[in-house]
C-alpha cells in the first residue's frame, strides 16, 4: 500500500506538450553493499537480491567478487553492467600479470578502475563500486566510486539502495561521528575496530536494511581479506561466528603471498 | 432586469489549483511522487455444495505499507471494516484507501438505519464504484470486497476508475499475480472453511515472498452467515531479526555547547489594587499599611 | 655474408632462404660503428657511460646527447644512429608515464624495454591508418638502466626487438674488447663507486682519443636519487680515479 496519491497520465497528456521518447538502455537492480576497512583486515558485503521493479529476478546473484589474493570488488547498480565491468576488470588484471609478472597491487587496481570508469565518461558504467582489500603496506584498505571514476580511500563506505540507511549509521559506528567520548576516556580512533566487531556491525547493517528497504534481502555475502601472517582464530573455529553463519577460506588465485580471503555468508529475510 | 452570475456551489473537490499544480510541477521537475499499488489482497468464495458447510468469503491481506522503496509500516492492516457482516480489502494510495472505505462505512450505516435491514453487499458495491468513477480514477482505492448478507454470499473487486468484477476468487495489488497464480492452481468450488483459509494464506504468502511492495504478515477475514471472524496476523513468517550487537549510548554521548536551565513552574506576583491604576506597592506591604479585609 | 647477398635484401621484411632478414642484421652492422657504450649493475644501482666522440675542436661536446633519461628511475643509453633511438626513447617515456597514470605506480624497467622492443618490429610496409610506422628497422641499439621492486636492471636492446637482461655490457665499436674487460673484472658485490672507474677503465681501453670529463658522459640509477647523469665535477672525480 502506498503512501501517496498518484497523478493520472491520461491526463497528463491533454494538457502538457508532446512527450518524446527515449531508448533507456539503463536500469536499477536494487540491491546495497558495504565496505569497512581495518588495521590488518578489510571487510566487503553485499545482499544478493537482484530486482527489476517490484518482481525480484533472482535471490542469489552475486555482486561482490574476489579479484586477485588481496583485492575484493562490489559491485551495485545496473547488473549488466556490473557483470561487464567485473569481466573487463578481471582481463585487464590476467593481461597485467602477463605483461608484469606479478598480481597488481591493490592501489593499481584502484586507479586503474578511474581510467575504464572515466573511459566511458559519456555513456558510463551505471554501476557504483567499492574496492576493497589489502595494501602493499599490509594496511586495510577500501576505495569507493562514483559511476564515472571519482574515486578515494576510505574507512568505509555503503552504497546502493539503501546506502542513505546505512552510511548515517556507519559514520557514527565507524568514524564515531556525533559520540562524544567518556571524560578522560581515550579518544576514538577510526579504523581500528577488532574484526569480530565489524562483523557484527555489517550484519546488523543488512539485517536493518532488510527491515526497511524493499529491494534487500535474501541472502549476504561477506569478504574478509587478511594481511599475510594475521591469526585467523577470530573468523575461524568453534563459536567464532553468530547462529546462522558459515566461512569457508577461498583459494589463493596467485602465487599465494601470504593474504588470505574467507567468505562468510548468512540468510536473510525472503519478503 | 440583468440576471446575476449564477455561484457555483462550494461542493466536491476544488480542483481550482490544477493548473497552478500543474505549472510546479514542471517547473520543480515534477509533483510530491505518486507512487502505485504495492499490495497483495485477495477474496475467495468457499462453503456450499459438496462441502457440507455453510457458504462463505474469504478475505486476506499481507500488512507492508511503503512510501516508495521504503518499508513505512510493517504490520497495517488493509482489511477494513464496511459493515459487520462486509469487508473491504484496500490496495493503492492508503489515504484513499481508508477515507473511501470508512465514509462508505458510515453510509451503510446511515442505509441500514433509514431501511431498518442490513445492507446488502451490493450495495455496497454500488456505493464504492460512484464515487470512485466520479473522481474519474484520482482517488486511487483499488478494492476487494467481500461479505455475506440476505442473498447469500458475494465477491467483487472495484478498480480505482469505478469499474466492478464479480468472481468466485479475486486478486489485487502487485502482488495480484502472485496470488492469483496460487489460486489459478489450487482453487476448487465448495472448498471447506478450512481448506479456503490454507488457500487465501498461501495466495498471500506468495503475494509477500515473491512482490516487494509485499511483505511482513497475513491477515484473514471469513465472513459467514453466522458471522465475521478477523483473524488479524494469522501468519507471521517474517518476525523481525535479533541484533548482534547492543546500540545503547552511553549518558553524554551527544555533545552539547550551551548549557540553560529553564524553570518550568511559572511564577507570577500578584498585587492587590483597590483603585483602578493607582500604584499600591508591594501586596504585603499593602496588606500591612492600608489593613485590608483578609478571611479569617 | 655481404657475398651472399641478392634480391632477399631489398623487402625489410622478407626472409632469405636460408631464414634471415638482411636489413635487419645490416642495422644490427650500423651499432657496430657507434661509439662505445658500457653499462654495469651493482646492488646499489646501475651505472652507464658513454663515449662521445668530439671530431672537431670546434664541436661543443655539451651538446652531444648519448644517454637519456625515460622515466625517473629508468634512463638509456645509446650506440648506432642515435637520431633513431629519440623515436624509441620518446615511446618508452610514453609509455612510463601511461603506466603510471593507469597503475598509479612506476613501470617496471623489464615492462619498460619490452614496449620499446616492441616498437622495434614495427617497421616495414605501412597499412593505411597506421600512419607512424618506420620503414626500415631502427639502427640502434640501448642499453636501458633501471631500478624497481626487483633491484637494479640493465637491458640490452637490439634492432631486431629481442632484449637480454645483463649484470654489465657493452655495445658499439669498440664493445668486443670492452666485454672482455667487463667479464674479467665484473663482480656481483661491485660498489657503485668501482663501477664508475670500472665503466671509464674500460672505455678509456677501446677510445683511440684521450679520455676526459668533455668526451665521455656517466649515469647512474639508484634507489635514493633515480635517474642522474654525473655533473663535470663528479665526472672529473671519478676519472682522477681510474688507475694508470
Amino acid at each position: 500500500m502506498a503512501m501517496h496519491a498518484e497523478r493520472s497520465a491520461a491526463l497528463h497528456e491533454l494538457t502538457s506538450a508532446p512527450i518524446q521518447h527515449a531508448f533507456n538502455p539503463y536500469e536499477d537492480n536494487g540491491g546495497t553493499i558495504l565496505a569497512i576497512a581495518g588495521k590488518d583486515f578489510s571487510v566487503i558485503a553485499g545482499d544478493t537480491r537482484q530486482s527489476q521493479g517490484y518482481s525480484i529476478q533472482t535471490r542469489y546473484a552475486r555482486k561482490v567478487w574476489q579479484l586477485t589474493d588481496r583485492a575484493v570488488l562490489a559491485t551495485n547498480g545496473f547488473a549488466a553492467d556490473g557483470n561487464n565491468f567485473v569481466k573487463k576488470v578481471k582481463q585487464r588484471l590476467e593481461w597485467y600479470e602477463h605483461a608484469h609478472h606479478k598480481q597488481m597491487p591493490l592501489k593499481s587496481i584502484a586507479r586503474m578502475i578511474q581510467t575504464i570508469l572515466y573511459g566511458k565518461r559519456f555513456f558510463p558504467y551505471y554501476v557504483y563500486n567499492i574496492l576493497g582489500g589489502i595494501e602493499e603496506d599490509g594496511t586495510g584498505a577500501v576505495y569507493s566510486y562514483d559511476p564515472v571514476g571519482t574515486y578515494e580511500r576510505e574507512s568505509c563506505r555503503a552504497a546502493g539502495a539503501a546506502q542513505s540507511i546505512l552510511q548515517p549509521f556507519l559514520d557514527n559506528q565507524i568514524y564515531f561521528k556525533n559520540q562524544t567520548p567518556e571524560p578522560g576516556a581515550e579518544p576514538f580512533i577510526p579504523g581500528n575496530l577488532p574484526l569480530s566487531t565489524v562483523l557484527a556491525l555489517v550484519v546488523d547493517s543488512f539485517t536493518s536494511a532488510t527491515e526497511r528497504h524493499i529491494e534487500v534481502g535474501d541472502g549476504l555475502e561477506v569478504y574478509v581479506v587478511m594481511k599475510k601472517g594475521r591469526p585467523t582464530d577470530d573468523l575461524v573455529g568453534e563459536g567464532k561466528l553468530a547462529p546462522g553463519m558459515a566461512v569457508e577460506e577461498l583459494d589463493a588465485l596467485g602465487e599465494g603471498d601470504g593474504e588470505k580471503t574467507f567468505l562468510v555468508t548468512r540468510s536473510l529475510k525472503r519478503d | 432586469m440583468v440576471a446575476k452570475d449564477i455561484e457555483v456551489a462550494p461542493i466536491g473537490f476544488d480542483f481550482s489549483n490544477y493548473a497552478r499544480n500543474e505549472f510546479l510541477g514542471q517547473s520543480l521537475g515534477g509533483l510530491p511522487k505518486a507512487t502505485s499499488t504495492g499490495t497483495t489482497i485477495v477474496g475467495l468464495k468457499f462453503g456450499g455444495g459438496s462441502s457440507g458447510e455453510p457458504e462463505g468469503v474469504c478475505l486476506g491481506a499481507d500488512t507492508r505499507a511503503t512510501a516508495g522503496p521504503i518499508v513505512a509500516d510493517k504490520n497495517c492492516e488493509k482489511i477494513h471494516f464496511l459493515t459487520p457482516q462486509i469487508r473491504c480489502c484496500g490496495a493503492g494510495t492508503a489515504a484513499d484507501t481508508e477515507f473511501v472505505t470508512n465514509l462508505i462505512s458510515s453510509n451503510l450505516e446511515l442505509h441500514a438505519l433509514s431501511q431498518g435491514r442490513q445492507p446488502r453487499v451490493v450495495t455496497a458495491m454500488t456505493m464504492l464504484k460512484q464515487y470512485l468513477f466520479r473522481y474519474q480514477g484520482h482517488v486511487g482505492a483499488h478494492l476487494v470486497l467481500g461479505g455475506v448478507d440476505s442473498t447469500g454470499p458475494h465477491l467483487f473487486t472495484v478498480h480505482a476508475h469505478g469499474s466492478t468484477d464479480k468472481l468466485p476468487y479475486v486478486t489485487m495489488g502487485s502482488g495480484s499475480l502472485a496470488a492469483m497464480a496460487v489460486f489459478e492452481s489450487s482453487y476448487k468450488e465448495n472448498l471447506t472453511r478450512a481448506e479456503a483459509i490454507a488457500l487465501v494464506a498461501r495466495a498471500i504468502r506468495s503475494g509477500i515472498f515473491n512482490d516487494l511492495g509485499s511483505g511482513s504478515n497475513v491477515d484473514v477475514a471469513v465472513i459467514t452467515k453466522a458471522g465475521t471472524e478477523m483473524l488479524r496476523n494469522y501468519e507471521m513468517p517474517n518476525e523481525r531479526g535479533v541484533k548482534s550487537r547492543n546500540y545503547k549510548f552511553r549518558r553524554g554521548t551527544t555533545a552539547f555547547s550551551k548549557e540553560y536551565i529553564r524553570d518550568l513552574i511559572v511564577k507570577e506576583e500578584v498585587r492587590s489594587t483597590s483603585g483602578a491604576g493607582k500604584e499600591q506597592g508591594p501586596a504585603v506591604a499593602v496588606a500591612v499599611g492600608e489593613g485590608m479585609d483578609v478571611d479569617p | 655474408m655481404f657475398l651472399t647477398r641478392s634480391e632477399y635484401d631489398r623487402g625489410v621484411n622478407t626472409f632469405s632462404p636460408e631464414g634471415r632478414l638482411f636489413q635487419v642484421e645490416y642495422a644490427m652492422e650500423a651499432i657496430k660503428l657507434g661509439s662505445t657504450t658500457v653499462g654495469i649493475t651493482t646492488p646499489e644501482g646501475t651505472v652507464l657511460a658513454v663515449e662521445k666522440r668530439v671530431p672537431s675542436p670546434l664541436l661543443e661536446s655539451s651538446s652531444i646527447e648519448k644517454i637519456m633519461e625515460i622515466d625517473a628511475h629508468i634512463g638509456c643509453a645509446m650506440s648506432g644512429l642515435t637520431a633513431d633511438a629519440r623515436t624509441m626513447v620518446d615511446h618508452a617515456r610514453v609509455t612510463s608515464q601511461m603506466h603510471a597514470f593507469t597503475y598509479d605506480e612506476s613501470i617496471g624497467v623489464e615492462s619498460c624495454t619490452q614496449a620499446v622492443c616492441d616498437l622495434a618490429l614495427r617497421f616495414g610496409e605501412s597499412v593505411e591508418d597506421d600512419d607512424a610506422l618506420m620503414s626500415r628497422p631502427f639502427g640502434v641499439a640501448l642499453l636501458i638502466a633501471g631500478i624497481d621492486e626487483k633491484g637494479p636492471q640493465l637491458y640490452h636492446t637490439d634492432p631486431s626487438g629481442t632484449f637480454v637482461r645483463y649484470d654489465a655490457k657493452a655495445i658499439g665499436s669498440g664493445s668486443d674488447a670492452a666485454q672482455q674487460s667487463l667479464q674479467d673484472a665484473f663482480h656481483k658485490q661491485m660498489t657503485l663507486v668501482e663501477a664508475h672507474t670500472l665503466a671509464l677503465k674500460v672505455l678509456k681501453q677501446v677510445m683511440e682519443e684521450k679520455l676526459d670529463e668533455n668526451n665521455v658522459q656517466l649515469a647512474q640509477v639508484t634507489r635514493e636519487h633515480g635517474f642522474e647523469i654525473l655533473g663535470e665535477t663528479e665526472l672529473k672525480q671519478v676519472i682522477e680515479g681510474i688507475p694508470a
